[in-house]
């Protein structure tokens, strides 16, 4: 362990523990998810920075979207990201998540994906190099450290905008809201 | 081989139009309430495959062009070699505003996710389909995404740029 960071560990152990032992669920989308392979096995070896895959959600808490999200996976991506435990963070992979990349006029594919998830941080590129998951990564620790890697906090905080979004584009969500949502009354009265 | 199929095709169907593209490759067009007909006459003359049912918009004909690509499953020896091997293009053409195609169903069943992937693509109704619902897409279109005539921009900017940002 690195001695200059025992007044790190001392003050706030929870924080640190999080930061270093990073949970990535295994989840595919796109073509970024080529990249992965090689980052987590021997060549990029992501155990270094303490990055490993989990096959569930419920065991992870290092949410990446790889790729291009169409409405579908969508779903998907926000059923699974509301089972991961707190604090859980999401790193948007690639140039797709972020504007839609070379989606940007598909009729199928969402152009932005942090209206419909917090995300804390991009990695952008088409494709970002190895390297340059790990330079994520690293940089998450820093926002971890600084307290601004906050996305689970915003998505509770402004759950009622999140669903709205998430119910705009996907019509019949078949799932309860996470949190609870003030009633619509009031915005009809006003 | 060719020849024996087209003069085949020539004679036994009405309006038929068998055209060579290449060695081991014809085209032949088709009217549609004949799909399956000569469909199954395809498959019992050897060709066993359906590879693929794909459809073209002549958005200025106001035609669709609906197009079975047929082949043949056979052993890969010096008998039947790769040049042994026919390929038929079936094609059929059906106004664009009444899109209808009898099923393939009944003569291939593989037919059926091709069918769905056309009836949400393009529009198409196959008759004697047995469930048409869509098969990728998520929300409805009012035109079908793959026709010339949807304005895939504009629908972008209505429905994903109206969606509001986040703050906070």
């Amino acid at each position: 362990m690195d001695r200059n960071q025992i007044a790190k560990w001392l003050k706030s152990p929870a924080k640190m523990a999080n930061k270093y032992s990073l949970h990535a669920v295994y989840f595919c989308t796109g073509c970024g998810i080529i990249e992965i392979p090689p980052v987590i096995t021997t060549r990029w070896d992501a155990e270094r920075f303490g990055v490993l895959p989990v096959a569930t959600p419920r065991q992870g808490n290092l949410f990446m979207i790889t790729g291009y999200v169409s409405l579908k996976t969508l779903r998907a991506i926000i059923r699974t990201y509301e089972q991961m435990p707190d604090p859980k963070y999401t790193v948007g992979f690639g140039s797709c998540p972020i504007n839609g990349g070379m989606y940007w006029d598909s009729y199928n594919t969402i152009k932005h994906l942090d209206k419909y998830i917090p995300v804390d941080g991009w990695i952008a590129g088409c494709m970002p190099r190895p390297e340059a998951v790990f330079i994520g990564v690293t940089h998450l620790w820093t926002l971890i450290d600084k307290g601004k890697a906050d996305g689970y906090l915003r998505y509770k905080k402004n759950y009622a905008a999140y669903r709205r979004n998430q119910e705009m584009i996907l019509r019949d969500i078949e799932w309860p809201p996470l949190y609870p949502v003030e009633s619509k009354a009031e915005e009809v009265s006003v | 081989m060719i020849s024996s199929l087209q003069e085949d095709l020539e004679s036994k169907f009405k309006d038929v139009e068998v055209r060579v593209l290449e060695q081991n490759r014809i085209s032949v067009l088709v009217p549609g309430d004949s799909i399956p007909v000569i469909l199954r006459y395809l498959k019992e003359s050897g060709l066993n495959h359906l590879a693929l049912i794909s459809c073209v918009d002549w958005i200025e004909q106001e035609k669709l062009e609906v197009v079975y690509v047929l082949t043949s499953y056979m052993p890969n020896d010096t008998e039947h070699g790769p040049e042994q091997r026919l390929h038929v293009l079936l094609k059929t053409r059906i106004p664009r505003e009444d899109a209808q195609v009898k099923s393939a169903i009944a003569v291939f069943e593989n037919a059926e996710p091709y069918e769905r992937e056309l009836h949400e693509l393009y529009g198409v109704n196959f008759e004697g389909h047995p469930r048409l619902i869509p098969l990728f897409l998520e929300r409805e279109y009012e035109i079908p995404p793959f026709r010339k005539d949807f304005d895939m921009r504009k629908y972008v900017e209505d429905t994903f740029g109206s969606i509001p940002s986040v703050d906070g």
